[in-house]
C-alpha cells in the first residue's frame, strides 16, 4: 500500500517535472507563461497609471465680456477637469480647433449671461464636446457642473443675503445632498480596470500557453509519452495532476507578483484580505488551467491556439460586467460568458480588491469557480482518456509512425 | 449592447424616515429610465454589504425625521453612496440619483414659488441660475455601441489580418514549401508575396465592407465623412494590418514567434489607441509608443472623419503614418527573401 502511494508520487512528480521542462524549453510556451504574466501587468498599469483624463483643453466663446463671464471662465480653467487654453469669436472658429486636434471642446456663454442672472431668471450655458471618447465629455460635464453649482450658490446667497426671510433661503433648496463614494473614489482608471486586466492575463495566457504545449505534442506525436505512463496504474489522473501541478506551482507565483507586487509598484486601490485573496485564487487557477486542458485537445497544431483564443480576450472583458453593466448584458451573452472561468474570476477579485469584500460575501463566485474547477477537471480527464485512446489505436494499427 | 445606454441598473434606498415624503423619493428613483430600486434597506451597513456582493451599484440614504427637518424649513440632507469600482454603473447610477433628488426637491420649490405668483422662468431662474446644456456633439444620446463598436471592431479586425497574414507565408517555411513559392514567382519576393497577398486583401477588405455597411448603413451610426472616404480608410485599414504582419515576420522569422509577437500586439492597441482612456492623459512615453500601432491612427481618422465628418485633409499626418506602415515591407522584402531562402521550421 505505502509502495502505490509512494510509486504514484514519484509518477507524478515525473510528469511535473517534464511538463515544467516543456514550459521553460519551448520558447511559445515560455512567452506565454512566464513572459506575458510578467511583463504585460506591468505595461498595463503604466499605460493607465495617469487615472484620470485631467485638464481637457477647450475654449470658450464670450459673446457676454462680462465680470461674471470672465469669473465663469475663470472657475472653468480652476477646475480639475478643464484647461481653457483659449478663447473662439464664434462656433466655426471653436470647430475649427477641434478639427485641427487642438481642443476636444468648447463652451459657448450667451450675449445675455449677466443680464438674466441679474434679472433672476435662468442662464444656460452650451457644452459642446467632442465624442471621440468618452472622457472628454465626462470630465467637461463634470468640471462644468461643479463651476456652475458653486457659482449658483454663491449667487443665491446674495440674493437672499437682502431678503431677510428666513424660508427665502430655504426655497433655495429644500433639500440638501452629498455624495460619499464608496470605493475608488477618485473614479481612477487603472484602479478600475487592471484588477480586471490581471484575472484576465491569467486565464489567457494559461489557454494560449497550454493550449500551444498541446497542438505541439499532437503535431509531434510525443502524445505516445502519455500512453506509455497510462499503462501504468491510474496513469490518467498522475497525467492530469502532474501537470496541473506543474501550472498551478508557476501560476501561484505569478499571482502573487500581480495581486502583491504590481498594485504597490504603482500605487493601485487595494482593500482585500491576503487570506481572501488566496481564498479565491485557489479555485480561480485551478479551473483556468483544466479549462486550458480540457481545451488543449483541440489543438491539432502549435499555431492554432494563438488564432483561436486571442480573439476572445476583449469580448470576454465586455460580457464579464465589468466595463458594460453585468446586469444590461444580454442573456445570451451572459450564459456564454458563465462557460469561462474569467467571468467569475474577475467579479469576484474586483470585489475583493477594489471593494473590501470578503469570501463569503463573493461566495456565489467562489462556488462558480470550484464547479468550474470540478467540471473542467472531468473534461480534461475525459479529454486525455480520448488522446491516450486515439494513440494507441494509432500504435496497432499504424505500427509505430510517430511524425504523422 | 445594442441599446446604446442600459436600463434599470440595480440600486438601493436606505429609508430610516418611513414618510410619504421619503416613498416619493424612491418612487420617483424607480421611475427613472436608467436606475431599479432593487430593495429598501433598513441600515447603511446592510446597504453597502448589497454593494459588495454585486446586488446593488450603489444606495442612497434618507436619513430619520426627514419628512419633519423638510416641513420645519431645516433643510435635511440625502446621502447617495456610489462605488467606482465599475466606472460606468457608477458615474451613471451617481447622475440618476442625483437628478431624481433634484426633481423631487425642485418640484417642492416649484410649487412654492409659482403659488406666490413668480413666472416658470423667475422660479426656475431662482432654483438654479446657471444650467449648463450638454451637446454631445454627433452622439447625443451618449450611445456606448457607437463610441465602442467603431473602434473595437475595426481593432479585432486588424489583429485577425495580421495574424493570417504572418501564418500564410509563416505555413510556406512550416511546410517546406517557401522555395518552391519563391520559384512559382520567378524568384521575385515582390510577386511571389503580391500574389499570395492580394486574394487576403480582397476577402478581407470585402469583410471590411460589410462590417461599414453594417455598422454605418444598419446600425445608422453617425458616418458624417461619406461613405466612400470610410471605404479609403477601411482598405488602408486593411494594407496596414497586412503590412504589420509581413514585418513581424520579416523581423521575427519563426512563425510561432512572430504569431505571439502580433498577438502581443494587437491586443495592447485596443488599449493603447486612446479610445477608452485618452491619450493625452497618458505618460509621455506611452504616447510615443502609440505611433506604432496601426490602430492609433485608424482610430484618430475615423473620430476625424466619420464621426465629425471632417474633410480627409484634417487626418493627413494619421494617413501619413499609415502609408508608412503600409509601405515598410518593401523594405525589409530583401531580407524575408534571405530568410525564406534559408529557413528551415524550427518548431
Amino acid at each position: 500500500m505505502r509502495n502505490t502511494i509512494l510509486q504514484g508520487l514519484n509518477e507524478l512528480i515525473h510528469i511535473c517535472q517534464m511538463e515544467l521542462k516543456i514550459i521553460f524549453h519551448d520558447e511559445g510556451v515560455f512567452i506565454f507563461c512566464i513572459l506575458v504574466p510578467l511583463g504585460y501587468p506591468l505595461l498595463y498599469s503604466y499605460i493607465y497609471v495617469t487615472e484620470l483624463m485631467r485638464d481637457v483643453p477647450v475654449t470658450v466663446i464670450d459673446d457676454s465680456k462680462t465680470a461674471l463671464s470672465r469669473e465663469f471662465i475663470r472657475n472653468l480653467d480652476a477646475s480639475q477637469w478643464i484647461k481653457v487654453v483659449g478663447y473662439s469669436d464664434n462656433i466655426p472658429d471653436a470647430r475649427q480647433h477641434i478639427k485641427e486636434q487642438q481642443t476636444y471642446g468648447f463652451f459657448r456663454i450667451p450675449s445675455d449671461f449677466s443680464n438674466r442672472i441679474v434679472k433672476g431668471e435662468q442662464v444656460s450655458v452650451g457644452l459642446y464636446s467632442d465624442m471621440s471618447a468618452m472622457l472628454y465629455y465626462k470630465g467637461m460635464f463634470i468640471g462644468a457642473t461643479d463651476v456652475s453649482l458653486d457659482m449658483n450658490k454663491k449667487i443665491k446667497i446674495e440674493r437672499a443675503g437682502k431678503a431677510t426671510d428666513e424660508d427665502e433661503k430655504m426655497v433655495v433648496s429644500p433639500i440638501k445632498s452629498r455624495e460619499v463614494a464608496l470605493f475608488n473614489p477618485q473614479q481612477g482608471f487603472a484602479s478600475f480596470l487592471i484588477p480586471a486586466i490581471l484575472v484576465l492575463v491569467i486565464q489567457q495566457t494559461l489557454l494560449l500557453g497550454i493550449g500551444m504545449a498541446g497542438g505541439t505534442a499532437a503535431e509531434k506525436g510525443e502524445y505516445s509519452e502519455l500512453v506509455a505512463t497510462s499503462r501504468r496504474n491510474r496513469g490518467t489522473l498522475h497525467i492530469i495532476f502532474g501537470r496541473a501541478f506543474a501550472y498551478f506551482s508557476i501560476y501561484a507565483v505569478q499571482a502573487a507578483f500581480m495581486v502583491c507586487v504590481v498594485p504597490k509598484l504603482f500605487g493601485l486601490t487595494q482593500l482585500s484580505q491576503g487570506l481572501d485573496l488566496m481564498l479565491f485564487l485557489i479555485p480561480y487557477l485551478l479551473s483556468c488551467i483544466f479549462f486550458s486542458m480540457a481545451l488543449s485537445i483541440l489543438m491539432r497544431n502549435r499555431e492554432m491556439s494563438i488564432l483561436v483564443f486571442v480573439f476572445t480576450s476583449v469580448p470576454l472583458l465586455f460580457v464579464s460586467g465589468i466595463s458594460w453593466p453585468g446586469s444590461a448584458v444580454p442573456p445570451f451573452w451572459k450564459g456564454v460568458s458563465w462557460l469561462f472561468p474569467s467571468t467569475f474570476g474577475i467579479n469576484g477579485f474586483v470585489r475583493i480588491n477594489t471593494m473590501g469584500a470578503t469570501i463569503s460575501q463573493v461566495a456565489v463566485e467562489w462556488r462558480a469557480l470550484w464547479l468550474q474547477a470540478v467540471a473542467y477537471f472531468v473534461l480534461a480527464y475525459m479529454s486525455c482518456r480520448t488522446i491516450i485512446y486515439r494513440e494507441r489505436r494509432k500504435d496497432k494499427t499504424e505500427l509505430r509512425e510517430p511524425f504523422m | 449592447m445594442h441599446q446604446g445606454l442600459p436600463h434599470d441598473l440595480p440600486i438601493g434606498v436606505v429609508d430610516l424616515d418611513n414618510s410619504s415624503n421619503s416613498r416619493t423619493i424612491i418612487r420617483t428613483l424607480d421611475a427613472m429610465d436608467l436606475l431599479k430600486v432593487e430593495e429598501v434597506y433598513h441600515s447603511q451597513s446592510e446597504a453597502r454589504d448589497a454593494v459588495q456582493r454585486n446586488k446593488i451599484y450603489g444606495f442612497i440614504s434618507i436619513p430619520s425625521g426627514f419628512s419633519a427637518s423638510l416641513q420645519a424649513f431645516r433643510r435635511p440632507t440625502v446621502t447617495y453612496y456610489t462605488s467606482y469600482a465599475l466606472l460606468v454603473p457608477g458615474s451613471l447610477t451617481y447622475g440618476a440619483m442625483r437628478k431624481a433628488v433634484e426633481l423631487v426637491s425642485g418640484a417642492a420649490v416649484r410649487s412654492q414659488l409659482l403659488a406666490r405668483g413668480a413666472t416658470e422662468n423667475q422660479a426656475l431662474g431662482f432654483i438654479q441660475p446657471i444650467v449648463i446644456e450638454p451637446h454631445a456633439t454627433f452622439n447625443p444620446t451618449l450611445n456606448y455601441s457607437i463610441y465602442l463598436c467603431n473602434t473595437l471592431i475595426p481593432g479585432v479586425m486588424m489583429l485577425l489580418i495580421s495574424l493570417m497574414t504572418v501564418y500564410s507565408i509563416g505555413s510556406e517555411v512550416k511546410f517546406n514549401t517557401a522555395r518552391y513559392w519563391l520559384e512559382k514567382g520567378n524568384h521575385s519576393i515582390l510577386l511571389s508575396l503580391g500574389a499570395k497577398e492580394l486574394p487576403y486583401t480582397l476577402a478581407f477588405f470585402a469583410i471590411g465592407f460589410f462590417c461599414d455597411y453594417y455598422l454605418y448603413g444598419v446600425m445608422k451610426f453617425p458616418s458624417n465623412g461619406g461613405f466612400l472616404p470610410m471605404l479609403f480608410l477601411t482598405l488602408c485599414m486593411v494594407l496596414a494590418a497586412q503590412a504589420l504582419g509581413i514585418i513581424f515576420f520579416s523581423l521575427i522569422p519563426t512563425l510561432r514567434l512572430a504569431l505571439s509577437m502580433s498577438c502581443l500586439w494587437g491586443v495592447v492597441s485596443f488599449s493603447i489607441c486612446g479610445f477608452t482612456f485618452p491619450e493625452i492623459a497618458m505618460n509621455g512615453p506611452v504616447q510615443a509608443l502609440s505611433y506604432l500601432f496601426p490602430l492609433r491612427h485608424y482610430y484618430l481618422i475615423y473620430a476625424s472623419q466619420t464621426l465629425d465628418g471632417n474633410s480627409m485633409i484634417y487626418s493627413w499626418s494619421s494617413y501619413m503614418f499609415l502609408f508608412i506602415f503600409i509601405l515598410l515591407p518593401f523594405i525589409f522584402m530583401m531580407r524575408l527573401k534571405r530568410e525564406l531562402i534559408h529557413s528551415f521550421y524550427i518548431p
